[in-house]
């Protein structure tokens, strides 16, 4: 009698538990997971555009059609050059974050953390339109200084000239990471163990050796992070290379601003081909997953769990 | 050598702030732009004061698009987004941090596999799943994946492990259930936690478009970022003003947001990117 009163109080233990997880569980299975093996099904399937009983399994077929489709290999390519192109926004940063944690006025100091923070605080649809204008090919901003400074008419195309589109939209991505990445790089700066710069100067290290025997190595799991973050949000760009070039080809300069997700968004929403999105959907996912658990394996994820 | 020391110092002020007023100069600009009667139909030249200062290019902008209306669903979906999902990773959280429960450690797994799943790789099914439920242009969309919020979860439990157990076993001799103890010692015990979860969520769900753009199809119940940008598709080329009164007009709640509480802000966003 006693064992089952113990056993019925156990169970209604773990019920209590349960009822902590029971929303996301449910939410996780209904909404992440089962979408996501549907993608997987759909991608190896010839889906009519109702998606529903017309699919027919055609094994590899969707993935053969998109690895050879032009625009798709020119999408991937795009998305990785300026994925690449973006990283710059780390070293710069860390200059900054640098700049900023040698002034020792505490005051000053956070007027500059919370002023070039700032920028990553723009509503995205607001960087999009703020930066039409500045990057203008005509009367734009940056045209503007770079004639004033080097004196010669300077008319680029920032975000309509295919020679220039990808800096454009760098110069775009930049101005509203930057802060972000100043940001982390400080916080990880100021959290290196100050004795060891000390041991360092007992031991007659100077400015230049504390920075690359001492900070350089400290900073390694950071660089790690927002390497393996910006790629991530590389990998996924969309919104402001879709605002910028509209749906129109001009927009778009010469294919370059295409990305995966664009592509994927065109053949889901404007011609839906189900099939060939899902295809593109998977691609997607296995180039996160594979920086993904690089990441883990590299922050020793693994081995703590 | 303490005078060097000081020049060096102001040295670096004068750079940083130079460098900071360039990097805010194209936000001066546009904000000039906006106020600007003439930036109608063509692009003045630089100018951080108004050329011809007006309200004119605020009024085109309201006029053109239900702006008001933009801003209030936004600040509802985004107030109903927040609350459900940090309430829903605080439970997981304590749930994992303190629970003692079978399949704890495969349900933690479970929940953190998804961040290995981008939500652009299953968007197309979800969609489908929504339409054929006849919840596509509702809000259910935009809400119902609230409740699974894993990095929450995963920074609720790291923060709810470190209150004391001791806490918790007077309220168990009191008779309180978990429930009960989640309610009035775990929720007290984690405003900053709480602040900063808020934070993250606010600013994602503030900027949130390409899930609107696929789910959303009546204009009215359109969110800011995707109501302006369709804005800024029809106007092509000219209209500078009011386009730049639109991008100040759906920064400004954000800035508020920042300007009032910028030490938090920064202090979440350092934290949230170190402890992961």
């Amino acid at each position: 009698m006693n064992k089952k009163q113990a056993l019925k109080g156990k169970i209604k233990k773990q019920a209590v538990w349960y009822s902590f997880l029971l929303v996301t569980i449910v939410t996780l299975i209904a909404l992440t997971y089962i979408p996501m093996l549907t993608t997987i099904k759909y991608s190896f399937c010839d889906v009519e555009v109702l998606g529903f009983g017309g699919s027919e399994f055609i094994g590899m077929q969707n993935y053969e059609t998109i690895v050879h489709n032009a625009a798709f290999l020119k999408s991937v390519g795009n998305t990785l050059i300026l994925a690449v192109m973006s990283l710059i926004s780390i070293p710069l940063g860390f200059v900054l974050a640098t700049l900023i944690n040698n002034v020792y006025w505490s005051k000053a100091q956070s007027f500059f953390r919370v002023g070039y923070y700032f920028p990553n605080i723009i509503t995205g649809v607001s960087v999009v339109l703020i930066f039409q204008v500045v990057l203008k090919t005509n009367g734009g901003l940056l045209n503007s200084a770079l004639s004033f400074l080097t004196g010669h008419e300077i008319s680029i195309g920032w975000l309509t000239d295919s020679h220039y589109s990808r800096f454009g939209a760098t110069i775009l991505n930049v101005w509203s990471t930057l802060g972000y990445n100043m940001l982390i790089n400080l916080a990880s700066l100021q959290s290196v163990p100050r004795e060891i710069y000390e041991a360092a100067e007992v031991d007659g290290a100077n400015a230049f050796q504390k920075w690359v025997y001492i900070t350089i190595p400290q900073m390694t799991s950071c660089f790690v992070f927002l390497f393996i973050t910006s790629v991530i949000n590389g990998l996924a760009r969309f919104t402001d290379l879709f605002i910028i070039g509209g749906n129109t080809p001009i927009g778009r300069p010469g294919g370059t601003l295409q990305t995966i997700l664009m592509y994927i968004y065109q053949f889901s929403f404007e011609t839906p081909r189900y099939g060939i999105a899902s295809a593109g959907a998977m691609i997607l996912f296995l180039l996160t997953f594979i920086v993904t658990m690089v990441n883990l394996k590299i922050t020793g994820f693994f081995k703590n769990k | 050598m303490r005078r060097k020391r000081k020049i060096k110092r102001i040295a670096l002020v004068v750079i940083l702030s130079v460098i900071l007023a360039v990097i805010l100069v194209p936000l001066l600009w546009c904000v000039s732009l906006s106020f600007d009667r003439r930036a109608l139909n063509a692009l003045p030249e630089f100018s951080l004061i108004p050329h011809e200062p007006t309200l004119f290019n605020y009024e085109v902008a309201f006029k053109t698009i239900p702006l008001i209306r933009y801003y209030l669903n936004t600040i509802f979906i985004t107030a109903a987004h927040t609350l459900i999902a940090v309430f829903f990773s605080l439970t997981c959280g304590y749930a994992f941090a303190k629970g003692k429960f079978a399949g704890k450690k495969f349900w933690f797994i479970f929940m953190l596999a998804v961040m290995m799943i981008p939500f652009e790789s299953r968007m197309i099914p979800l969609y489908l799943q929504y339409k054929q439920w006849g919840l596509l242009d509702t809000y259910a969309p935009l809400l119902m994946g609230a409740g699974a919020y894993v990095y929450g979860i995963f920074f609720a439990r790291q923060n709810i492990e470190g209150i004391p157990d001791s806490l918790r076993e007077s309220a168990y001799i009191d008779g309180a259930g978990e429930w009960k103890i989640f309610f009035s010692i775990i929720i007290p015990l984690s405003k900053p936690l709480i602040a900063t979860l808020s934070i993250l969520q606010i600013l994602s769900n503030w900027n949130s478009y390409l899930w609107p753009l696929v789910v959303i199809q009546s204009q009215e119940k359109q969110l800011i970022s995707v109501g302006v940008s369709l804005f800024n598709a029809q106007q092509n080329e000219i209209y500078y003003g009011p386009r730049m009164a639109v991008a100040v007009i759906s920064a400004i709640p954000l800035t508020i947001m920042f300007l009032l509480l910028q030490k938090h802000i920064v202090q979440s966003i350092a934290v949230s990117g170190i402890k992961q």
